[in-house]
């Protein structure tokens, strides 16, 4: 079959005509765009929920006993809780549903996803599996409270954990739906990026933000699997009463009628989806900063190919470090040297880009605006958060720290608190080609500085507690009888930026509820960037994106500042003035609609 | 005004992090094993990461102000620079094989128990530790999950080498002799636990259905809290255990006065 | 020589538009076949590890898949009878798929259907040999000769891959349809019957890991 009659017929299947109802325009739409926003709401929504979890742990810990409703199964609640619904239904759907699908189509010049109705189909998917996570606080028992990893035998023995019975049962189910939505998702992203770029738009061309989206959704076609096939085995050893996880154990004197399970396999298969699942949340959210940072530092991305080969060693490499989670677990301790010495090596493309981030601002020309701050913001603490990584991923040293607040600290910082930057730094900075009018910038500003300084107060402070051996999931302290009287100053500061950083959030909603509404009206191209979403005909992208005419790319997408050009940014759409064939090139020119101009503001 | 109010925050950042841990106000508890290899990496390891940590963020700060934005100027087009990023991954490379190789050197010695320690079964369950330790004969009698059943250790009592093991029920001290190579066979009786003794540096995950270890050398005599560091449901925070470290006549005293097997449970009728 | 070649598989590939000549649909079905084979994969994997942890002796699956043909126990017939056929359905698909490039609707339409049945029959027997398992006795918790984690992972796998079957069933008699009624002879384009191709494909190759793992081995 021919290539090019398929691509034809493929084009002229992609919206036709624009649909009209209510229904089909918002709620059951088939456009990137409202399918991206759906997501990033839903996603928000159900992070704020993660988010007053985290204050409910944060009372307890640092005033304990003030909240009645945090009780020692309650807390476990909660906190398992918490950690599922930020890493999962928050980051992963969010970078990837929400991000993935309103960049991609834009930024590689195409209409739309490749395959609209099951880009519908991923979102709506995605929302059952919502459902299905809150469903499961409302059964008896209660939602599940064995941690977010889930590790047999507690999590699906009545008795053993909290929740240990239809709590668990739903997640599990929640998980399974998620992992079908991701899955549709990721399938949808990767043949985009593979097959629909525009004329002109190599891969060397891309952006880093679809760089980094494509290989999250690559990690995450590849690495759901494991959490799908773990998922169903724990939910058939919790309703079927098998024993894939579950040796012979005994609760409370009571001897179960399980044989020759292995909890280890069990922890194996979260921990090879559980690692790349860390990238599939932070490479999208670097590239989004790559590109944020370029553009208000007004110059190209440093290293453009050597970022784009680290994003891929960063992806490659993910798969076989899965087991640093597991140094203490009891595995074959000679596991340790393999995924100690691997996981070190990861170090090395994170610094690469770590280094390419802090030389793109290097002899720039840096604005600040609210996402440039939360971008260095991001640098900032995935630096933090990630250096001690080298503590945690380097087997002895892992031996004192594993399970104690340093490793809180340290993912928190490194790919929650980071992710959360790149996600903050790119909402604000699409804001206004999404809505097509400018966030409050004041009100953005006193959220970074709030959300910045928190952050670090909040986070920063584990890494000594780790050091002091606290360790983590701990309801309260008080049995513990040799710790300095100081850790509960400490604990009190923490709750106490914790609740002003949460306080922050509102701050945030307000601002893009408000400017939403009544925002000053946003030019095509407020930020003066060259990439392809700025160039659209008009603010927001209409549907189909483009007009009658897809864009032809020219150029890289990091033409800032390039000497001679009249302006401190050409748009990837401009074409490359060749003396040689500089008629020709003329003539292209002409044809070609002028992008709009940019303010630069 | 955000490029220096950024710089002067992260300045502030970056000294109150290095004014507490060079000043030590919260650092590891005291030493009381032989593990001072596994301190020695933390600090190797803390000081390599401190220092990308500080260089990282003085490049940001001076950045922000030396680079923020003027009218009149426009930034430098540098794409890339080969030769700069080869330097840069060079000396990435090598702070990285500097705290890979000792810490993997440390970590075959962590991973080989030296010959004849004094072995220690720990048993955890939901949510005390238990301790089982060889009698007279030196060598623990056999154990099995099945046995659960008839005794809280599912020890075989009709193992000869059983009878003069000795117990240590939950809630009650362990008691080790100072200077002598302890290993700790661990068991889990339901879910997960993990063997943490924050002043031996040690940790090892209980297990269900598996015997894991862990060894140390106790080198301080003193009272020291045995947590659990594994999440193993409502309790997980209050599960603790106290091991008093003692001379070895002290321990032998001890052990003298423990119950053991035999006399604890009724050997199985057969 | 063979440097210029490779860079010039890298330019090919970096090129703009499309990474590979074919459509997208197709591009989908083989990025779907990844993730899919990473999930069987994980699957026997796992079942592998289980097996190997399970502290009970293993059934012989040479005498639980047996069949009684007039007395006598022949083993695995039920089985490779089962494998027979679904292995014949590869083969009238893929003369389904050469139909369909050639224009032939009704063979085209014909043989798809056929594998959409042979898959059906394929599934019915699985669930016959579930019926008969259940009525030995075999429970995914329990079985009467050994490791509890021979029926749990029997089930399971064969459950999961009875599924795929079951959905290519379904997805089959669609395109069959679709065919008959020539929806893809006036698009011109029988492209979407080899995706369906493909991935009738991979359930019959997952099947021959799965009869290798669970039945002979």
């Amino acid at each position: 079959m021919g290539g090019t009659s398929a691509k034809h017929a493929e084009s002229g299947l992609h919206h036709a005509h624009e649909p009209t109802s209510f229904w089909t325009k918002y709620v059951f739409s088939q456009d990137h765009k409202v399918i991206a926003i759906q997501y990033t709401v839903t996603a928000l929504l159900v992070g704020a929920v993660g988010l007053v979890f985290s204050w409910l742990i944060r009372l307890q810990l640092g005033f304990p006993g003030s909240v009645s409703i945090v009780q020692p199964d309650s807390y476990l609640q909660f906190m398992t809780q918490h950690g599922m619904i930020m890493v999962i239904y928050l980051l992963t759907a969010l970078l990837l549903g929400g991000f993935g699908n309103y960049l991609i189509p834009l930024m590689i010049g195409t209409r739309d996803m490749a395959f609209p109705f099951l880009n519908m189909l991923s979102y709506w998917t995605y929302f059952v599996s919502v459902i299905l996570l809150f469903a499961a606080f409302f059964v008896a028992g209660g939602a599940s409270g064995a941690g977010w990893t889930l590790y047999p035998p507690q999590s699906v023995l009545e008795g053993a954990s909290p929740g240990a019975g239809w709590g668990v049962r739903l997640l599990l189910l929640s998980i399974a739906v998620f992992v079908a939505s991701g899955t549709m998702g990721s399938l949808n992203y990767i043949t985009t990026v593979l097959q629909l770029r525009t004329q002109g738009m190599t891969l060397m061309r891309l952006p880093l933000s679809v760089w980094g989206i494509f290989v999250g959704a690559v990690l995450a076609l590849l690495a759901f699997p494991a959490l799908f096939v773990g998922g169903v085995m724990l939910l058939l050893d919790s309703l079927f009463g098998t024993s894939f996880f579950i040796p012979i154990v005994n609760v409370f004197g009571q001897q179960l009628g399980r044989e020759g399970g292995n909890p280890l396999l069990f922890q194996h298969l979260f921990w090879y989806f559980g690692h790349p699942e860390v990238y599939i949340v932070i490479l999208p959210a670097m590239g989004l900063v790559s590109d944020i940072l370029a553009n208000h530092a007004r110059k190209p991305i440093f290293g453009y190919r050597a970022m784009v080969w680290a994003l891929l060693a960063i992806g490659g490499i993910s798969f076989v470090v899965w087991a640093h989670h597991m140094f203490v677990s009891g595995m074959n301790p000679y596991f340790g040297f393999w995924f100690a010495a691997a996981t070190v090596v990861i170090a090395i493309p994170s610094a690469v880009k770590t280094y390419n981030w802090l030389l793109t601002l290097w002899r720039g020309n840096l604005r600040f605006p609210t996402p440039m701050l939360f971008a260095i913001g991001f640098v900032s603490t995935f630096v933090a958060g990630g250096l001690t990584g080298l503590f945690l991923g380097n087997v002895i040293a892992d031996v004192p720290l594993h399970d104690t607040y340093f490793v809180v600290g340290h993912f928190h910082l490194v790919m929650g608190v980071s992710a959360i930057f790149a996600i903050l730094a790119g909402i604000y900075h699409w804001f206004p080609k999404a809505v097509g009018r400018m966030y409050n910038e004041t009100l953005g500003k006193v959220h970074f500085w709030v959300t910045f300084v928190g952050a670090y107060l909040i986070f920063f402070p584990m890494y000594w507690m780790g050091f002091m051996g606290l360790p983590r999931r701990y309801f309260s302290f008080a049995a513990v009888e040799t710790l300095p009287p100081s850790v509960q100053g400490l604990n009190v500061l923490m709750t106490v930026a914790a609740l002003a950083v949460g306080a922050a959030q509102l701050l945030f909603v307000f601002n893009m509820i408000w400017s939403a509404l009544r925002g000053k009206r946003a030019e095509g191209n407020p930020w003066g960037a060259t990439t392809l979403e700025w160039q659209t005909p008009t603010t927001p992208p209409p549907h189909g994106n483009w007009g009658p005419e897809l864009p032809v790319v020219h150029r890289w997408a990091y033409d800032y500042s390039l000497p001679g050009a009249p302006r401190d940014f050409v748009p990837q759409t401009e074409p490359e003035p060749q003396p040689a064939a500089a008629a020709k090139a003329a003539k292209a020119a002409k044809s070609e609609p002028q992008p709009e101009e940019g303010s630069g503001a | 005004m955000q490029g220096p109010a950024l710089a002067i925050v992260i300045v502030l950042l970056v000294a109150a992090a290095v004014g507490v841990t060079v000043l030590g106000i919260w650092w590891l508890p005291p030493l009381a094993s032989n593990w001072g290899a596994i301190d020695m990496m933390l600090v190797i390891t803390l000081v390599i990461t401190g220092i990308a940590f500080v260089a990282v963020h003085a490049v940001i700060a001076y950045f922000v102000v030396r680079y923020r934005r003027a009218r009149a100027k426009r930034a430098e087009f540098i794409p890339d620079n080969p030769k700069l990023e080869k330097l840069l991954i060079g000396v990435t490379a090598l702070g990285i094989v500097i705290l890979l190789a000792p810490g993997l050197f440390v970590y075959s010695r962590f991973i080989q128990p030296p010959p004849d320690p004094l072995v220690v079964e720990v048993l955890g369950q939901q949510w005390a530790w238990g301790y089982r330790l060889p009698g007279a004969d030196g060598e623990l009698g056999r154990a099995d999950p099945e046995l659960f059943a008839q005794n809280p250790f599912g020890v075989d009592t009709s193992d000869p080498k059983a009878g003069d093991d000795v117990l240590v029920f939950p809630g009650s001290p362990l008691h080790l002799p100072v200077g002598r190579p302890v290993l700790f066979k661990i068991r889990a009786k339901d879910v997960l636990h993990s063997v943490y003794v924050r002043e031996f540096r040690v940790k090892m995950d209980a297990v269900p259905g598996l015997l894991t270890q862990v060894w140390f050398v106790p080198e301080k005599t003193g009272t020291f809290e045995l947590l659990c560091a594994e999440l193993c449901g409502i309790g997980h925070f209050n599960m603790k255990s106290s091991i008093v470290v003692e001379s070895e006549a002290e321990f032998q005293d001890w052990l003298r006065r423990q119950t053991t097997v035999s006399q604890a449970f009724v050997p199985a009728q057969d | 020589m063979e440097q210029e070649a490779l860079r010039g598989l890298k330019a090919d590939w970096a090129a703009d538009r499309r990474t590979f000549p074919m459509s997208w649909g197709k591009a989908m079905m083989w990025l779907f076949i990844l993730g899919d084979a990473f999930v069987f994969g994980t699957f026997l994997i796992s079942y592998l590890a289980a097996r190997a942890a399970a502290t009970l002796p293993w059934p012989d699956t040479g005498k639980v898949f047996a069949l009684h043909v007039g007395g006598a126990e022949v083993p695995l017939l039920f089985v490779f009878l089962m494998t027979l056929i679904l292995m014949s359905s590869g083969g009238t698909m893929a003369l389904g798929v050469a139909y369909g490039f050639r224009g032939d609707r009704k063979r085209a339409a014909l043989f798809v259907g056929l594998t959409a049945l042979l898959g059906a029959i394929f599934v019915g027997m699985q669930a016959v040999e579930w019926t008969n398992l259940l009525r030995e006795g075999v429970r995914p918790w329990a079985n009467p000769w050994g490791a509890p984690q021979f029926g749990a992972s029997f089930f399971m796998l064969t459950g999961f891959h009875g599924l795929h079957v079951s959905i290519g069933v379904l997805y089959l008699a669609i395109v069959a349809v679709r065919i008959a009624r020539g929806v893809y002879e006036r698009r011109g384009d029988y492209g979407p019957v080899e995706i369906a191709g493909l991935y009738w494909g991979f359930v019959d190759i997952v099947w021959i890991f799965l009869f290798t793992l669970l039945y002979l081995w």
